[in-house]
């Protein structure tokens, strides 16, 4: 009756064990930076305390406390904001189709924050995430409750941790040297809009810091909604989060 | 005892290195090792333990068809094993909705009872303030050796609940305890495994419940 995650591994485009190791690469280098992971699982809220409690109480005596925080309640998206300073890294525990994980991965780019997402059933579209570690092919519902969403960030914690015991591994983090980083190449980025002064100015954030950006070639935003920015001009407007 | 190890499995740590590609290999490696791991141990709990889930959910449902309702309770990551079983029996995926109550659920009454009397009462007096006889009281301990959820048991008993423990390694105090009348144990020595198979039993545990339960008793 247990539909697994061992079940997958074949039929899967992407196996969860390869995307947990990238994901541990990643949140380990930002740990080692200071980072704290901010925790939500709107769906189910047992997952969101179970993971942030398994990080700064580890089960193995001595390995070390690390910062890990669920976050709850009825407004998670403004209370990450003031929490999550860039650098930060946030972890959604949800199915796909869960509207407070998507916004907030819509918006982690803008706060700065590295984004993973934990989840089951159909997959979010691809660049939803940084690291999207899923389990397909299954309810998410029912998949919750089976001991593999559980799995998942039991092996996040695991992989993290020896990632930990390789030092010039942690420092190694990727430099912006070729043209292809997307911070200063020509991609538009997602930035959340802070401050409306008029129609030709705007402040958003992006990528954890703040500028103005022209946006006088969309609807007048609002503060909170997120913009499409190239080159100092914002270009669409991304209400109701990105696709 | 360390029951995880992970350092044997990278003896040559370097602080110099630089190529990240052949750990993430490793990485993965184990994972895949892992998960192997815990869908045995998964599947032979449920084979191992699919007696005593089958009568346990039996009289469950007759208590729930009676106006019973659940109280699950754990400390730690056991807490969110609790919580867990009161979101999948109040909002199921699928079947009625069941009434069930987590005795993790408010600090104001766990740091009262912990300020006040000790830890080791936090979920006994809630017992005692909130239980009748035809209830069920679920707890969770991967030691089996957690005071105040062996207390809770104890008190539980003594109302006339229905008692069902989940624990791991070979059971703890708790299988060797009168107040439990269904003691699943889930023989691993990690508690990482015990934790996905205990979240395997409860999810069997509640689909039985709801081939059990009468139609149209509760809402």
């Amino acid at each position: 009756m247990i539909a697994t995650v061992d079940a997958q591994l074949g039929g899967q485009e992407t196996a969860p064990a390869e995307d947990l190791a990238g994901a541990a690469l990643s949140l380990a280098r930002r740990f080692a930076a200071g980072a704290t992971m901010w925790c939500v699982a709107p769906e189910w809220p047992a997952h969101g305390r179970h993971v942030a409690v398994e990080f700064v109480h580890p089960v193995i005596v001595g390995k070390r406390a690390l910062p890990a925080v669920n976050v709850e309640g009825a407004d998670v998206v403004r209370a990450l904001r003031l929490l999550a300073r860039p650098g930060d890294v946030l972890l959604a525990i949800s199915s796909a189709a869960d509207l407070v994980s998507a916004d907030l991965m819509s918006r982690a780019d803008a706060w700065g924050l590295t984004s993973l997402w934990l989840g089951a059933g159909p997959r979010p579209s691809p660049g939803r995430a940084d690291h999207v570690v899923w389990v397909e092919g299954v309810e998410p519902a029912r998949a919750a409750r089976t001991g593999d969403m559980v799995l998942l960030y039991h092996l996040l914690w695991e992989l993290t941790h020896v990632v930990f015991e390789h030092p010039g591994l942690l420092r190694a983090e990727p430099a912006c040297t070729e043209e292809v980083c997307i911070t200063c190449s020509d991609e538009g980025r997602v930035a959340e809009v802070q401050a409306v002064h008029d129609i030709l100015g705007a402040e958003v954030l992006v990528g954890g810091r703040t500028e103005t950006v022209d946006v006088s070639l969309v609807d007048p935003p609002e503060p909170g909604d997120l913009v499409l920015v190239h080159a100092g001009v914002a270009l669409s407007t991304l209400r109701g989060g990105l696709p | 005892m360390n029951t995880e190890p992970t350092g044997f499995l990278y003896p040559f740590i370097e602080s110099e290195e630089r190529d990240a590609s052949s750990l993430v290999a490793d990485l993965a490696g184990s994972a895949r090792a892992k998960m192997a791991d815990s869908v045995a141990l998964r599947t032979a709990t449920l084979e191992s333990c699919g007696g005593l889930v089958q009568r346990a959910a039996a009289e469950m449902a007759d208590r729930f068809g009676a106006g019973g309702r659940l109280f699950a309770f754990g400390n730690g990551g056991s807490s969110t094993d609790a919580d867990g079983t009161v979101e999948l029996f109040r909002c199921p995926p699928s079947g009625r909705p069941l009434p069930a109550m987590s005795l993790v659920d408010d600090r104001a009454v766990l740091t009262a009872l912990a300020n006040d009397i000790g830890f080791d009462v936090v979920f006994a007096r809630q017992i005692i303030a909130y239980a009748q006889a035809g209830d069920v009281a679920i707890g969770f301990s991967t030691s089996g050796d957690s005071v105040n959820v062996i207390r809770a048991f104890e008190e539980a008993s003594r109302r006339g609940l229905l008692t069902i423990g989940l624990c791991g390694y070979e059971g703890g105090a708790m299988a060797d305890s009168d107040a439990i009348e269904y003691c699943l144990v889930v023989r691993s020595d990690s508690v990482h495994r015990i934790q996905e198979a205990q979240d395997a039993l409860v999810l069997q545990l509640w689909s039985a419940v709801q081939d059990h339960v009468p139609e149209g008793s509760q809402s």
